[in-house]
């Protein structure tokens, strides 16, 4: 976002009083080897989800997966907030889920392969309990079974 | 919050942070803070320049073995595009009395070329196929009509509030695609604008809000607020 204090009164507001929660310090896994030799994963709280699959809807806590090979035509956007503009993800789905830009990564050599999978969570969440318990553990496990070292976190 | 999970469970992380003042509270491992608004967390859509020096500048933070490391991506790209897109309330509606129907048959043509140009689009939602979206409209219709109007279409898990905006979020996308098709130069906030200033659909869509919002089920009147405002 630009600055908040160059933002509309309304909108700054809105971010101003969202109840993001307060934590202390940061757990680390520190990077074992070089970015060239590294699986990557992309996951999304923009709310995307294979067409077909079960939309979400507001405060849904669970996830989608999507297969790092799905082509573009095939992802939706079930966060369909008014409060963003659409207009970029609809010309360009890499502004929102770089799928395709990560792969000329991989090509190029630059990180070592893509995870089979990426997953995508619901955004502009209030209530996180079943994603730390549940559903965020469980992506955790995933990811680490398909052998990925790092993950690459994109908001809506 | 998903990434301290993650980082927790042993991978390494890293974030785009759309909100400085909610990361630094959250503290993720490690995020890149970016000036561009929500909706284009990568910078800006066709650009993969920038998008690839977003995702360098994100990548490059893996390297912090410890965190939280919080660091600003170079503003100087912030842009001109608004922070948060025009609403409904703040666009004088141009035309009354067209027909919807005849309307949205006009923008399938235009929306079918966007697909095909694209191979995308983000029509989908209802799963219902846009040459069959008058059927959606003579739905909206009723409901604006005051009827009790349902779509044999909604799965017996979606409640009705829910399916309202989905039916309103597939034809919105299939006009803001047709649009981009007939004006590819234009802005979000002008593709905005066109649609609740100037198209039929829009004046609609203003009826089925003043009537969800006078329902008295607060799940209605909740939906309303995400369909127009």
């Amino acid at each position: 976002m630009p600055k908040l204090d160059r933002l509309p009164e309304v909108n700054r507001n809105a971010l101003l009083t969202f109840p993001a929660p307060v934590n202390d310090g940061a757990p680390c896994s520190p990077l074992a080897k070089p970015l060239s030799a590294c699986r990557v994963a992309l996951v999304t709280t923009a709310g995307l989800h294979m067409r077909g699959d079960v939309a979400f809807v507001s405060g849904d806590q669970s996830y989608r997966v999507i297969p790092s090979a799905t082509p573009g035509g095939e992802i939706l956007q079930s966060h369909s907030s008014i409060g963003f503009d659409h207009v970029p993800f609809q010309r360009d789905m890499n502004v929102t889920f770089p799928v395709d830009r990560l792969r000329e990564l991989a090509d190029r050599g630059t990180i070592g392969s893509l995870a089979t999978n990426f997953y995508s969570f619901m955004g502009a969440q209030r209530g996180w309990d079943r994603i730390q318990s549940e559903t965020a553990p469980a992506v955790a496990k995933a990811l680490l079974a398909d052998g990925v070292d790092a993950v690459f976190l994109t908001p809506t | 919050m998903i990434a301290r999970v993650l980082e927790a469970a042993g991978l390494c992380t890293t974030s785009i942070s759309l909100v400085r003042e909610h990361t630094e509270k959250i503290k993720p491992p490690r995020a890149l803070f970016v000036p561009f608004p929500f909706g284009s967390a990568l910078g800006r859509p066709n650009d993969p320049d920038l998008q690839h020096r977003v995702i360098r500048a994100a990548l490059d933070l893996l390297s912090q073995p410890a965190g939280p490391v919080l660091r600003d991506f170079p503003d100087d790209e912030s842009g001109t595009e608004p922070a948060a897109p025009v609403q409904a309330s703040a666009v004088a509606a141009a035309m009354d009395g067209a027909d919807v129907a005849m309307e949205t048959t006009q923008m399938r043509r235009y929306h079918e070329q966007w697909a095909e140009r694209t191979g995308r689009t983000t029509v989908g939602l209802t799963g219902i196929a846009p040459a069959r979206f008058r059927g959606v409209i003579r739905f909206l219709e009723a409901l604006a009509d005051g009827s009790e109007a349902d779509m044999r279409e909604r799965p017996p898990d979606v409640p009705l509030p829910v399916y309202i905006r989905r039916c309103v979020d597939d034809l919105k996308a299939m006009y803001y695609e047709a649009r981009m098709t007939m004006k590819p130069e234009a802005s979000g906030e002008d593709i905005a604008r066109w649609f609740w200033g100037e198209t039929a659909l829009a004046q609609l869509v203003r009826r089925v809000k003043d009537r969800m919002e006078a329902a008295e089920d607060p799940a209605m009147k909740g939906a309303a607020f995400g369909i127009a405002r």
